[in-house]
């Protein structure tokens, strides 16, 4: 269709407002309310055009075009009716600075003071230089207001985490409301009140800690104003720089902005362009970033363990040390373990590492995936798994299976989300009532650790059969399993979407067959959302190797049994159990832990912005991360600590200048990188890995293997097994980030307010979780989600700490000491 | 409570109806409600708060027995509308907006019920009282206290 604007004609498509199509085409029509990807509010008035042939004005964000439309976007009236109502806004906003007659000299001689109370004119404001509400005044040149000013005098909001919120600088744009409640969800803010007591608020005005708030900072990121203010951004200096990189935090890889300032990361923010998260991110990407890079507990540079002490020393004299003593250990007697959130180059020349120079077969293998390579084995294919987390939004149906998704993966909720908003059916087979329960359309509330059953009977409902006797093991009532099935297969290609806790641990085998059964018999997908950053990477490296990696856990069973000597841990969250202590131990990570401090060898690597590398997310999309920062002190990247103690041992073929010369290497040998380039990588050109998967399949015996283990007197709770993904290499995120252990700690253990009363337990009493397998320590935490008999935790790297614990396990709780 | 969300089926439709039943039965929407109405109709308690802030017909605190609204509207503005009201807080004791703690009276503002010509306007529960001056004040409220003695005797 064609559209006029101010007398240019425009060759458009339909489904636009008259405000999009003029941005594209770059005119400008001032804006505060409108935001892409909220739908149109037309609250703040300033987007207001005159289109030929309608009365009157009509805001432009809200307004689709039309063929033939004819529109004027800037006559004088109309920059007159602007201005008025610009003006009107800034009766309520601290004008003084915006229209000052001394603006630009102060700009000039006056930092902003931002250590300040009350925010009254833009030279206090954290927001300066970086403010919509200036571009705009700027824009329409408002150099008077009319009209009395009015300030409404409410008290700052300092009392969450993460940020503050100051509403005498709010002009109810809604932006916040809505990003909140459309896209993210939560709908934690709302307006309250009205006409002019109208302001921004949540419930019963409580913390937003205490009002259903992810600390996604969608709000914060959409603020035309300094409303919503950054604590850990509110001291720095402007942003002279800005730069992108990936987020290392979770198998999602949203693509980050960074924003430096004199060289200094000062923030990091979801990246519009993302092709996993598409403008958004959750906590972890959006606020710690920061904390990991400039995190106290970084170690700057290399240390050697001299007469029981550990000292500095330069990076060749510990290389040269650690190559020395490492060759006296014979292949056997050898360990690698490796980290799943290091790049693929650097899990590339580790696993060369140990394979070629170390000459040993005890190199850790990626836990999370090898329940698949099982599945594989029996199928003689590999299931399909790059499916796109975008795809999602379109499902008809979607299976979630005992995940807390919107806590775990926020990002792929998000899509979830979108579905049911698109009418999609949501079935929560889960024994605790997820945390954005509301979007659920069947609830399937089953008992922790009989998933297998859950699906078995499901699978006998599907094929027509008789459902098993040992049906109420489940705890699901066959009329609700009925639903489901009928659910199920009344949509197209349904989405089966589940975590590592599902398919690891004692029947995480049986849970994955059956999940291919059932996804088999309704052509559904399955979603596996994976574990760590570069959990799929590393799997698909290993998958091209001709030897196998090992369990971590039989590793460590070596070190314990003096089988493996030298152990070389790099960038791994693993704590060796007391029994275990090699003979000599290097450590190659960034962070002082347990495991540093009975290291004899501490090699400091750089952390995820200060090296460029590829990863591969959870839907097997390759993307590269950039070097945004200096690497601080003498850390070096992984991949050239461990080449240079492989040359130092007289290896060849170690001789890396870059990365981009590993994935060349990776690219010519393994065939499922094949399409992997670096120049192709940075221009954004969605990779994928490359799958060999087949249509064809075949469905498994349905028998159940393994039941509950039941009736245990001394045990009388039952556990629900999360895995937390709140660490980084050898840091805890909640251990290190006050702000982040306030909101959410790995350490609680959740249990209901009945049973909490019956053993005395008050909310952050220490508890300990005792099976005859193993225990855990951890935080009292009273929760209202969870039924009577159950606790819930969720510590970090069950899979590697080899715990004892799984999902649906006996169990018992005493007081901690 | 659970009883009368049993009532309603868990659209976020019924948020309007539902927040009406509550207040017939408690007088108030009383905070610790709110939570319980989010799970039921599955919307988070921000927008219930919102909701209910936005209406003036629903209030958090508990409420007298008699309302009493004055009418601070323009016209009743100009004739004395501040003026009473003064004295209705200093016989009441309370600030508008608030409750006495025998719980009889709740005192609130209007702005203009819209029968300016005969203000300042004063309505206590559903009567209207016309050209309100500040020595009617005491007989209006005497009228009521009555009402309660009488019903005790
Ligand atoms: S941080 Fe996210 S969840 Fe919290 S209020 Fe803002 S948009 Fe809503
Ligand atoms: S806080 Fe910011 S985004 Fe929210 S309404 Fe106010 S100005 Fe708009
Ligand atoms: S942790 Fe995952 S979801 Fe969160 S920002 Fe990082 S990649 Fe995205
Ligand atoms: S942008 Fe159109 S009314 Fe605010
Ligand atoms: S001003 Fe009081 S009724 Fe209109």
């Amino acid at each position: 269709m064609k559209v006029i604007i101010d007398g240019k004609t425009i060759e458009a498509e339909e489904n636009k407002t008259i405000l999009e199509l003029a941005r594209e085409n770059g005119i400008y029509i001032p804006s505060l309310c409108d935001h892409p990807g909220l739908a149109p509010f037309s609250g703040c008035r300033l987007c207001l055009v005159q289109i030929k042939g309608k009365k009157g004005y009509s805001p432009s964000c809200s307004i689709y075009i039309e063929d033939g439309m004819e529109v004027k976007t800037s006559t004088q009236e109309l920059r007159k009716l602007r201005k008025n109502i610009l003006e009107l806004i800034l009766t309520e906003h601290p004008n003084a600075c915006l229209i000052c007659s001394e603006k630009k000299e102060c700009d000039e001689h006056k930092a902003t003071i931002r250590k300040v109370g009350e925010v009254t004119g833009c030279v206090l404001c954290p927001n300066n230089g970086d403010c919509e509400l200036q571009e705009i005044v700027e824009e329409i040149g408002v150099d008077i207001v009319d009209f009395p000013s009015y300030y409404r005098d409410m008290e700052v909001k300092r009392d969450d985490t993460f940020f503050d919120r100051n509403y005498n600088l709010c002009i109810l744009c809604g932006r916040c409301v809505r990003i909140c409640h459309e896209v993210r969800g939560c709908s934690s803010l709302s307006f309250v009140k009205r006409g002019p007591e109208t302001v921004v608020s949540t419930s019963l005005d409580k913390r937003l800690i205490d009002s259903n708030c992810q600390f996604c900072g969608a709000c914060l990121d959409v603020c035309p104003t300094g409303a919503l203010i950054e604590k850990g951004k509110k001291y720095e200096s402007l942003a002279d720089d800005k730069a992108e990189m990936l987020c290392p935090l979770c198998s999602v890889g949203c693509k980050l902005e960074v924003n430096l300032g004199e060289g200094r990361l000062l923030n990091t923010q979801p990246a519009a362009d993302g092709p996993a998260n598409h403008g958004q991110a959750c906590v972890k990407g959006r606020f710690l970033i920061k904390d990991l890079v400039y995190s106290r507990k970084r170690i700057e540079k290399p240390l050697i363990r001299r007469k029981k002490k550990l000292e500095e020393v330069d990076w060749n004299e510990a290389l040269d040390w650690v190559a020395g003593k490492l060759k006296k250990y014979k292949g056997k007697e050898t360990a690698v373990i490796r980290s799943t959130q290091v790049s693929c180059e650097d899990g590339y020349v580790l696993r060369r590492f140990a394979d070629e120079v170390l000459k040993t077969g005890n190199i850790s293998s990626e836990p999370a995936f090898s329940p698949y390579r099982e599945l594989a084995q029996k199928l003689g294919f590999m299931p399909a798994l790059n499916y796109k987390i975008e795809e999602i939004s379109s499902a008809e149906t979607i299976f979630i299976l005992s995940s807390n998704i919107s806590v775990s993966h926020p990002v792929v909720w998000l899509e979830i989300m979108k579905a049911v908003k698109n009418g999609a059916r949501l079935i929560a087979a889960s024994p605790i009532e997820l945390q954005s329960n509301r979007f659920v359309s069947l609830q399937l509330r089953i008992e922790p650790g009989t998933e297998n059953i859950l699906l078995g009977r499901l699978q006998k409902i599907l094929t027509g059969g008789e459902s098993f006797k040992a049906a109420n093991e489940s705890k699901v009532e066959e009329k609700a399993l009925r639903e489901a099935a009928e659910i199920l297969k009344s949509g197209k290609s349904p989405a089966f979407i589940f975590g590592s806790e599902s398919i690891q641990g004692p029947i995480g085998r049986e849970v994955l067959t059956k999940l291919w059964n059932t996804a088999f018999l309704t052509k559904g997908r399955l979603y596996y959302l994976g574990l760590e950053s570069n959990s799929r990477g590393i799997f698909e490296l290993d998958r091209n190797f001709s030897k196998k990696g090992r369990q971590i856990g039989l590793i460590i069973q070596d070190v314990i049994d003096d089988k493996v000597k030298a152990l070389y841990l790099a960038g791994s969250r693993i704590e060796l159990p007391k029994k275990a202590r090699p003979e000599f131990f290097i450590v190659q990570d960034s962070y002082i832990s347990k495991n540093t401090q009975i290291a004899d060898a501490v090699l400091p690597a750089a952390v995820s912005a200060e090296t460029e590398g590829v990863f591969v997310n959870m839907e097997g999309r390759v993307q590269k991360t950039a070097k945004v920062l200096k690497p601080l002190g003498e850390t070096r990247p992984d991949w050239w600590i461990t080449s240079q103690v492989a040359k130092r041992m007289g290896a060849e073929a170690f001789d890396y200048k870059k990365p981009s010369s590993i994935i060349k290497e990776i690219r010519n040998n393994l065939p499922g990188f094949a399409k992997v380039y670096y120049p192709a990588l940075e221009k954004s050109k969605e990779i994928f890995i490359k799958e060999e998967t087949s249509q064809k399949g075949k469905l498994f015996t349905q028998e159940i293997t393994s039941l509950p283990e039941r009736n245990n007197k001394r045990y009388p709770f039952r556990l629900i097994l999360f895995y937390s993904l709140d660490s980084y290499r050898n840091l805890s995120l909640s251990e290190t980030v006050r702000g982040f252990r306030m909101f959410r700690n790995s350490q609680w253990i959740h249990i209901c307010l009945e049973d909490a009363d019956k053993l005395k337990l008050k909310n952050g009493d220490s508890i300990e979780v005792l099976s005859p397998h193993g225990k855990i320590k951890g935080i009292a935490r009273i929760t209202k989600t969870l039924s009577p008999g159950l606790v819930a935790a969720s510590p970090e790297y069950p899979i590697f700490n080899n715990l004892g614990l799984s999902n649906g396990l006996q169990v018992m709780i005493k007081r901690g000491k | 409570m659970q009883k009368i969300l049993d009532e309603f089926g868990n659209s976020q439709k019924e948020l309007i109806h539902v927040l009406h039943r509550v207040k017939a039965k408690f007088g108030y929407i009383p905070p610790e409600t709110i939570p319980e109405i989010s799970r039921h109709l599955k919307i988070t308690e921000s927008e219930i708060y919102g909701v209910l802030t936005f209406y003036s017909a629903f209030s958090l605190k508990p409420r007298g027995k008699h309302t009493v609204t004055v009418c601070m509207g323009t016209a009743c503005h100009v004739r004395g509308g501040p003026k009473i009201l003064e004295e209705f807080e200093r016989r009441l004791n309370i600030e508008a907006g608030h409750t006495t703690e025998d719980k009889q009276f709740t005192l609130e503002t209007v702005a203009c019920l819209g029968c300016c010509a005969i203000g300042p306007v004063v309505v206590v529960d559903d009567d209207y009282y016309a050209q309100t001056t500040v020595s009617k004040v005491e007989p209006i409220l005497e009228k009521y206290k009555k009402e309660k003695k009488n019903a005790q005797d």
